[in-house]
């Protein structure tokens, strides 16, 4: 029985040197970088390293629920802010450490979303956009207003920096690796995540919902985990982020943010890991770059979303046009689905 | 015997309108039957309300003994009822493998578990395994293997159509509803097509279609249900049902 041979489900048919490009990017994150770094030994080098790998996390994690399961997500900086919370409060009050931290930040994160995706979960299109746009500045507005838990605008120190069960990771070099280390685990994890027919499955929903459900996909429940799935990545990122700086506030998590990292994949290409990645790097690379513009600099991240989505309407990589899904999706939340379909019809639920 | 499908006394009202009332119907193991109705005659609508897509405002749908109404669609669908969509619903910006992967995993879920973890273990390899011989069995029960890397979007129609056809195998259903399978082929693929549900049909698969190419339903159908304005009015073989005065008056209308 030999006429079947196993593929792999997204990417092409041929799987010929598909060790290579991996190889070659291991090759650059953890030898020629970090001697980059080392050479030039300068701190703000590596904290625009660590800062572009964080934003590479936060724009892959976003591709998985946006760029795959095709849900508008305006809210993601939020769930970064409690991964970021969890791990400052832990650290401040509990004084646990990173290796505690990482792990609990991703679940509380992946937890607030389990949550807040219960009611939400089964709105339409726009309407579940306008939901996580409102469920991100809610968060937002707790970080900002709960001062005794959250001491508010005045942010949170922590005081500890990495460390692997008791051995300290601080150093700047090894700070380094332990964020590009998380950061690649959780893109791998991603991308197996995304290149399965588990992602196949999300990429119906994208599609078309009502038809994938007729295949026997569950879309409410798969909607849920990819939902949750990408806050649990956001969630890590954020605890990267407040033992990376040391200090966090809800600044670092407004509504912005979140719009960034939209900006990101979209630019990356919708439905494109690598894309994702790219975009990120792209976006944090290219305001450090121009540095000299002063503010001018925030002007660019719209200037740029605005000219991929104009001239390359499908980002550099993608798979969808991210006009012509939001089109659909703004077009789905008024379509008759034909009289009388169901209850609440028109008012975006299913 | 019980009856693979029964549709007993199945109703649907949309508002003042009464797509679907009291049908009682149902379809034996490995037969293929026509539904067949002037235009608004519902039969979609009880397409829909078989799959799951429409509640029912009255009745029951029992799959394989089982009572299948209240359930959702992809519920329905794990139980081996399988549809195609009138308007031809393809997965467009993904490539014509992983349209039909959809089926298969539909059938068989792989959870995000399975993603991530399912290459450690033999389960999970096995299961991978199979998601993808059912998906290439179906593409290659309608000859679709040489485009499988291709975006289905790049499709010409008609081969979309047989790739909706293999993404609904894969499911390896017991029960397949085809919706309109020949609307907008020609003669040559119309008579292919029904070659080719026939060929399906021989294998043992229960088949129920709507069409409106009579020629097509009365050349490979053993049974057909006529549908008129929601109500059942005939059911029996091809050739009673072209001789039914019913059938006539509800196609051709009488003279007053």
């Amino acid at each position: 029985m030999n006429a079947f041979e196993t593929v792999a489900p997204t990417d092409g048919l041929s799987r010929r040197r598909s060790w290579l490009v991996p190889a070659l990017i291991l090759l650059l994150v953890f030898a020629a970088l970090p001697a980059l770094l080392a050479g030039f030994d300068r701190g703000y080098f590596y904290q625009i390293a660590n800062l572009a790998l964080i934003f590479v996390l936060l724009s892959a994690s976003m591709h998985l629920v946006t760029g795959v399961a095709g849900l508008l997500h305006l809210g993601h900086a939020a769930f970064y802010g409690v991964g970021a919370y969890t791990a400052a409060l832990l650290t401040s009050k509990l004084g646990l450490g990173f290796t505690v931290t990482l792990p609990l930040s991703g679940l509380v994160a992946a937890l607030v979303a389990f949550l807040v995706a219960l009611p939400t979960m089964r709105l339409v299109s726009i309407y579940f956009a306008v939901a996580t746009l409102a469920i991100g500045q809610m968060l937002y507005l707790v970080m900002l207003n709960w001062v005794d838990f959250t001491k508010g605008p005045n942010g949170i120190i922590v005081s500890k920096g990495f460390e692997l069960f008791g051995v300290s990771l601080s150093g700047r070099l090894a700070a380094y690796y332990t964020v590009a280390a998380v950061v690649t685990l959780s893109v791998v994890a991603i991308g197996r995540l995304s290149h399965s027919y588990y992602g196949n499955a999300l990429r119906s929903i994208r599609e078309d919902d009502q038809c994938a459900d007729a295949m026997g996909v569950s879309t409410v429940r798969l909607k849920m985990e990819a939902f949750t799935l990408s806050a649990f990545f956001a969630g890590v990122a954020g605890s990267l982020w407040a033992h990376m700086t040391g200090y966090i506030s809800p600044g670092d998590f407004k509504f912005s943010e979140s719009i960034l990292i939209l900006a990101m994949v979209v630019v990356g290409g919708l439905g494109s890991l690598p894309g994702a990645v790219i975009g990120a790097l792209l976006l944090i690379l290219l305001p450090e770059g121009l540095r000299a513009l002063g503010d001018f600099r925030n002007i660019m991240v719209g200037l740029v979303m605005f000219l991929s989505i104009l001239l390359l309407p499908k980002g550099l990589l993608g798979e969808v046009s991210a006009l012509r899904l939001v089109r659909r999706q703004l077009g789905a939340a008024w379509r008759n689905t034909g009289p009388g379909t169901g209850k609440g019809e028109g008012i975006g639920w299913r | 015997m019980t009856h693979l499908l029964e549709i007993r006394n199945v109703s649907r009202r949309f508002g003042g309108v009464q797509a679907v009332g009291d049908v009682t119907a149902h379809v034996d193991e490995g037969e293929l039957v026509g539904l067949i109705g002037p235009n608004g005659a519902g039969k979609t609508t009880l397409f829909n309300l078989i799959s799951g897509f429409t509640p029912l405002s009255g009745g029951s749908v029992a799959f394989a003994g089982r009572t299948i109404s209240g359930l959702k669609p992809n519920q329905v669908a794990r139980l081996g009822i399988s549809r195609t969509f009138q308007n031809l619903r393809v997965f467009p910006n993904m490539s014509v493998f992983d349209n039909v992967s959809v089926g298969a995993v539909g059938a068989l879920p792989q959870g995000a578990f399975g993603a991530l973890f399912g290459g450690f273990h033999k389960g999970g390899r096995n299961r991978s395994a199979e998601i993808s011989r059912r998906s290439w069995e179906a593409l290659e029960a309608v000859g679709l293997t040489h485009v499988a890397a291709e975006l289905a979007a790049n499709l010409p129609y008609g081969q979309r159509k047989y790739l909706e056809i293999a993404r609904a195998l894969a499911m390896r259903p017991r029960f397949l509803i085809l919706d309109e399978p020949a609307a907008g082929l020609n003669d040559t693929e119309t008579r292919d097509l029904a070659a080719f549900i026939k060929r399906l049909h021989g294998q043992g698969l229960t088949i129920m279609l709507v069409e409106h190419d009579m020629t097509l339903v009365m050349g490979i159908c053993q049974r057909i249900l006529v549908l008129a304005s929601g109500r059942k009015i005939a059911d029996g073989a091809p050739d009673a049902i072209r001789s039914d005065a019913a059938v006539l008056e509800a196609y051709l209308g009488v003279d007053e």
